[in-house]
């Protein structure tokens, strides 16, 4: 009797046992329910700055006006309250749909989208930045909050295939040391952008090509680019400091089409050019497809304003050299991201800024 | 066996204890000069010295300060004993000690000196001191060398957030006892003026993990100044960056791979 009694017991026990590491395996696996972030080598890596992600105006006027340890100190009291959305915000929302998207198709692939945060920050202000991650459940797992050192030596550490930051002395460092970058603006208003497709604009001089055209506008004039181009229509273009990204971009596309997901594909480009289709276009598409590279659609704008052509395309983001057309879209709305490079930062439209070391021409340089 | 330095001689009840091997700090290149080649560690000792001179700006008065004990272990190098102690003169570093001793018994030096920290560049003598309680670090060319003019303390946070299962191994409680008197050197000093850097770097799992680290070490009055979350990224081109001093994995410094 007592055998009987005993051995059911020990079935009771085992069955409990095992009911129980069950539950744990359960348990464990629901922790574990974020996938894993992939290789830096597999992926495109995106680092973004605090103050893109999150809006920060009034912490950085009490850095500005009381200093660091009044700073933190704020951030520390406020630790639980989530910071507001920034600037590169429904960029990086964009990014997680198509690391979704992907990983439907692919799900053993690396090649994803990894996005890093890389801040100046000291690691106390982690602390509410990290909070403000898990509020909006954003897929960001990696990070560097340097307490002041500067980035550039991370960026490339994580190898990183674009960087956003608020600051432009940084980015363009970075852009010094060949890494894609862009001073991000907070749009002056907010309008409605789509959430089942990412959406990059960027411009083509001094962008996704070299500024070699840039610098004949403002030396020679418009008429002396448009012959310039015509008679190097079949020379590439140097490629610019955003060509990269949109190398990397293109390739995941292609993921997208392999699957036969052509007309959902979750990317979509733009160039967005001051460039005329009919005088100087031809040298840009013949660039572009020398470099094995597809641009979605390519807007010719022949001088006219970006900002109502941006309204209608509403990117994620929008890249450009030069800053009065960062100002103009930012007006109408678009999150516009400023890359400075080229001879585009030496003038404030057509006037110079600083005086160049050649002679001085004739012509007025006419605006582009 | 110890030598005393009487002019440097720190208050035992407050100073925190670090030992380092000569081998770690004038590399054992046999010179035919009077005074040994700077090694490896130079730079780290001119760093616990320039936290020192700072504490000792601020309150002249201070006795949370580092006292260094010179250790030897290299047969070699202990034949040359005045060597070392007019090589520290030279290079003005401030050693309070100098010990001799043997492979076998120099734990049992470190655990009569009281010192709570162990530098050394020979894995062995880390892990041995470390079994016996000794918090120590290993140290390498990506640390250790670092010219920084602060003092960068990097915490291995994986190690920080173990749960604690079963009784603390005395190599732990080590660890917590030292990075204690760390952030209490921290708080001598505003987030601008410091001396005295401390990093995080956590490896495996992802952003939450560093979170717990880091308000695991705020409970042990540890200010993290910079945080790494690596979630399984390589570490060598970020450590490379970083460059700390030395590593701490509450337990055993020096990441295994």
């Amino acid at each position: 009797m007592s055998e009987i009694k005993d051995s059911s017991a020990k079935a009771e026990e085992s069955r409990t046992e095992k009911d129980w590491k069950e539950a744990k395996a359960a348990f464990d696996n629901l922790k574990s329910t974020k996938p894993r972030p992939p290789k830096p080598q597999n992926a495109v890596t995106i680092a973004v700055s605090s103050r893109t992600l999150f809006s920060m105006v009034w912490e950085r006027k009490v850095f500005k006006e009381e200093g660091v340890e009044k700073y933190v100190a704020h951030h520390m009291d406020h630790e639980d309250e989530p910071l507001k959305p920034g600037a590169a915000f429904p960029f990086v929302k964009a990014l997680m749909n198509v690391n979704s998207r992907l990983r439907e198709l692919y799900p053993d692939s690396e090649e994803l989208f990894d996005i890093v945060l890389m801040t100046n920050n000291h690691a106390q202000v982690g602390v509410r930045l990290i909070n403000s991650i898990n509020h909006y459940d954003l897929a960001i797992e990696r990070f560097c909050m340097t307490g002041g050192q500067s980035p550039i030596g991370y960026l490339k550490a994580y190898m990183t295939n674009l960087y956003l930051s608020t600051d432009s002395k940084k980015v363009k460092e970075a852009i010094e040391e060949g890494i894609a970058a862009a001073t991000m603006f907070l749009p002056e208003k907010e309008i409605a952008l789509s959430d089942t497709q990412l959406k990059v604009a960027f411009d083509g001089d001094a962008v996704l090509f070299s500024d070699e055209s840039e610098i004949i506008v403002k030396q020679h004039g418009l008429d002396a680019l448009f012959e310039h181009e015509k008679q190097f229509e079949n020379k590439p273009l140097a490629q610019g400091p955003l060509k990269c990204f949109l190398e990397a971009l293109g390739k995941l596309q292609r993921k997208f089409y392999a699957k036969n997901e052509r007309l959902n594909c979750p990317i979509r480009t733009y160039l967005v050019t001051a460039r005329s289709a009919a005088s100087s276009g031809a040298r840009v598409l013949k660039t572009l497809r020398s470099w094995g590279l597809e641009i979605d659609e390519a807007l010719f704008l022949a001088g006219a304003p970006k900002g109502p052509l941006l309204l209608k395309i509403r990117p994620h983001i929008f890249f450009d050299d030069q800053m009065f057309h960062i100002e103009g879209a930012k007006e109408m709305g678009t999150i516009s991201a400023h890359v400075p490079y080229g001879i585009g930062q030496k003038y404030n439209k057509s006037k110079l800024i600083e005086q160049p070391e050649q002679p001085a021409k004739k012509e007025s340089p006419k605006k582009i | 066996m110890c030598w005393f330095s009487f002019s440097l001689q720190k208050d035992a009840d407050h100073a925190v204890v670090i030992a380092v091997t000569s081998r770690a700090v004038f590399g054992s290149g046999a010179d035919d000069d009077e005074v040994y080649g700077e090694g490896l560690a130079f730079p780290l000792l001119q760093a616990l010295q320039r936290v020192n001179e700072h504490l000792l700006m601020n309150n002249p008065a201070e006795l949370l300060l580092f006292d260094i004990v010179l250790l030897t272990t290299d047969s070699q190098q202990q034949q040359q004993s005045p060597r070392i102690i007019s090589s520290t003169r030279h290079y003005g570093l401030e050693v309070g000690r100098f010990c001799f001793s043997s492979e076998e018994d120099f734990v049992e030096n470190l655990l009569k000196n009281n010192v709570q920290l162990f530098l050394s560049t020979d894995r062995n003598e880390a892990s041995q001191a470390t079994q016996r309680g000794v918090l120590s670090a290993l140290l390498d060319h990506q640390t250790a060398s670092c010219p920084s003019e602060q003092l960068k303390v990097l915490f291995f946070g994986d190690a920080v957030i173990q749960p604690d299962t079963g009784p603390t191994p005395p190599s732990r409680q080590a660890a917590r006892s030292f990075s204690a008197q760390l952030g209490e050197m921290q708080r001598r000093f505003t987030m601008s003026d410091s001396p005295l850097s401390i990093g995080l770097v956590t490896w495996r799992g992802g952003r939450d993990s560093c979170a717990d680290a880091l308000h695991t070490l705020r409970s042990r009055g540890v200010r993290v100044d910079e945080a790494y979350c690596l979630a399984e990224a390589p570490w060598g081109p970020i450590l490379s960056v970083f460059r700390p001093h030395f590593l701490l994995s509450d337990g055993f410094g020096g990441l295994e791979g």
